[in-house]
């Protein structure tokens, strides 16, 4: 038997087009938003995006109906005609998706040498995107190691840094610590493609170490060639940092073969 | 990170539902009167507020993201890696050397000085470093012109090595998981701070305390070179082991205590008043590499 509870009437007011979640029930003109911040125009013109006003004097008067299912500021902010003009919500946060794409491609080709003028401005939402479809790489072979994929990235890209600059002797040239870590998340663009690859490849057979060599040795190429370029007194250390880069990936290499 | 409140997110549930009711046909997301496409004159970073527009529900985050990681990783990078001429400046340099110092090196320096570590009966020159007046008083020449001169490169390079080396090594016996690797990381900086301790208590009870603390830790750091190598021939074959562990302890052995030589001749007491008691510290010094290094690179522990 269905319970009876009473449902209390909705009143939708032909005049005012503005949308209200609750209008309160016997309220007959809608009262004037008390926290709400002023429209563009008068709350009687249609306004087509259904936004929600908070209205807190209607939720307050309203006591009798269910709470609204979101809290918090959700109206329109700003003043004036302010939601049209906003940036993007991409572009506010920085992330330039061309660029990540143009990045990764430079990346991709395992022979020809990635062009440094591209990675000259670093950003860090690229390598996060990175990371994150190495853990679900990882997570479809059944092993959950986001949070220790995160904590590596960090100590490596700290002691690439530490090196990188202890060797070049105080004349670090365009690297800093940003840069650097921008640097090691792309670069881990192969060993992304290597966790993928091995989910095809027999478990702890011969075939998967070599395959795991060269993805490491693409991605220590990489990653050499672009401090090299980036910090411009890297020249004549080439091979010293080459052996940095390569310990650093077979780091991650080792998370995925085991 | 953005604080949530400021995002201006159009409300995803259709404005005209009531409980009752099922939902009409309104669009669950709002479609941007600018579209999707990226204004370009921001690039990729986007530092500073684009909109510094009056807004009371806007938080002072608005528009700072990235740009303010960035220039606090700048600001830290930079500070933890002070140019040497303000490290000298600064008080840690009454306990610290300048570690700049230990990382002029290069590929021929550091390819002959692993030789020199991992077979020092070969190495036919002499073990003393290279002193040149420098502003009134002697200093060492760096690494690259003195094939005697501690380094820190090889040290570090020697642990990540060993770091990785226990990796492969774990994960081919099967048990690999990345604590055990934690475990093993923790098992080496603890090694090499007791070798570190080891060296600076011989060479203080013998009289020359004053050698720098960096100089201590590089040399401490040379025994992971042959220990890694005996970890990788172990992978390979378990028998190679027993055979080529034993070597390189003694090689680290001699080679510790050849240096230790020189640094106790270098120090101002003189060195013959107790030869005997020199020579056995030392000696105790090259027996006690045995244990240590079998430990580091026990896997299991």
């Amino acid at each position: 038997m269905a319970k009876e509870f009473p449902v209390p009437p909705v009143v939708f007011t032909p005049s005012t087009p503005t949308h209200r979640r609750h209008p309160p029930p016997g309220m007959g003109a809608s009262p004037p938003p008390a926290f709400a911040p002023p429209r563009p125009s008068t709350s009687s013109a249609a306004n087509p995006l259904p936004f929600m006003s908070f209205d807190v004097s209607a939720a307050a008067a309203s006591s009798s109906s269910a709470p609204p299912l979101f809290a918090g500021p959700i109206g329109v902010g700003g003043s004036g005609a302010s939601f049209e003009d906003e940036p993007p919500l991409l572009e506010e946060l920085g992330i330039n998706t061309r660029q990540i794409w143009r990045k990764t491609v430079s990346i991709l080709h395992p022979l020809r040498s990635a062009d440094p003028s591209l990675h000259a401005d670093a950003d860090l939402s690229g390598p996060f995107l990175f990371l994150l479809s190495f853990g679900l790489f990882q997570l479809l072979a059944g092993k959950f190691h986001f949070g220790i994929v995160l904590g590596w990235v960090t100590v490596a890209s700290l002691f690439l840094y530490f090196v990188f600059s202890m060797l070049s002797g105080g004349r670090r040239g365009d690297l800093d610590l940003y840069r650097c870590v921008s640097l090691v998340g792309y670069c881990m663009l192969p060993m992304v493609i290597f966790s993928a690859v091995s989910l095809f490849l027999p478990r702890g057979g011969g075939l998967m170490f070599g395959v795991g060599m060269a993805f490491v040795l693409w991605s220590t190429r990489v990653c050499t060639k672009l401090l090299a370029e980036l910090a411009s007194s890297g020249d004549e250390h080439r091979g010293l940092i080459a052996y940095a880069c390569w310990l650093v990936y077979m780091l991650f290499s080792l998370l995925v073969i085991f | 990170m953005r604080d949530i409140s400021s995002l201006r997110l159009p409300s995803l549930l259709p404005v005209n539902q009531t409980h009752g009711e099922s939902p009409g046909p309104s669009p669950a997301c709002v479609e941007r009167p600018s579209g999707g496409v990226l204004r370009r004159d921001l690039g990729g970073l986007g530092g500073g507020p684009t909109n510094p527009q009056a807004n009371p529900f806007g938080s002072t985050l608005h528009g700072a993201g990235p740009g303010l990681l960035r220039t606090g990783l700048e600001a830290y990078g930079g500070r933890i890696l002070d140019s040497s001429s303000v490290f000298m400046q600064s008080n840690i340099t009454q306990y610290l050397s300048d570690p700049q110092y230990y990382f002029q090196v290069n590929s021929q320096y550091v390819r002959n000085k692993l030789k020199v570590i991992l077979f020092p009966f070969l190495h036919r020159g002499h073990w003393t470093r290279i002193t040149e007046p420098v502003g009134g008083r002697l200093s060492y020449k760096p690494p690259v012109q003195d094939i005697n001169a501690p380094d820190l490169y090889i040290p570090l390079m020697a642990f990540g090595t060993y770091i990785v080396v226990a990796g492969y090594a774990l994960g081919v016996l099967g048990r690999f998981t990345p604590e055990a690797l934690t475990l093993q990381f923790s098992k080496g900086i603890l090694g090499w701070f007791l070798q570190v301790i080891l060296i600076k208590g011989l060479l203080y009870s013998l009289g020359s305390g004053e050698a720098p603390l960096l100089d201590v830790v590089a040399y401490a750091g040379y025994g992971f070179a042959g220990t890694s190598l005996a970890m990788l021939a172990r992978i390979f074959w378990s028998y190679l082991y027993y055979f080529i562990m034993p070597w390189f302890c003694i090689c680290t052995g001699v080679f510790l205590v050849k240096t230790m030589k020189r640094v106790l001749l270098g120090g101002p007491r003189s060195y013959e008043r107790h030869p005997s008691r020199n020579h056995y510290f030392l000696l105790f010094l090259a027996v006690v590499q045995f244990p240590m290094l079998f430990w580091l690179s026990n896997i299991s522990g």
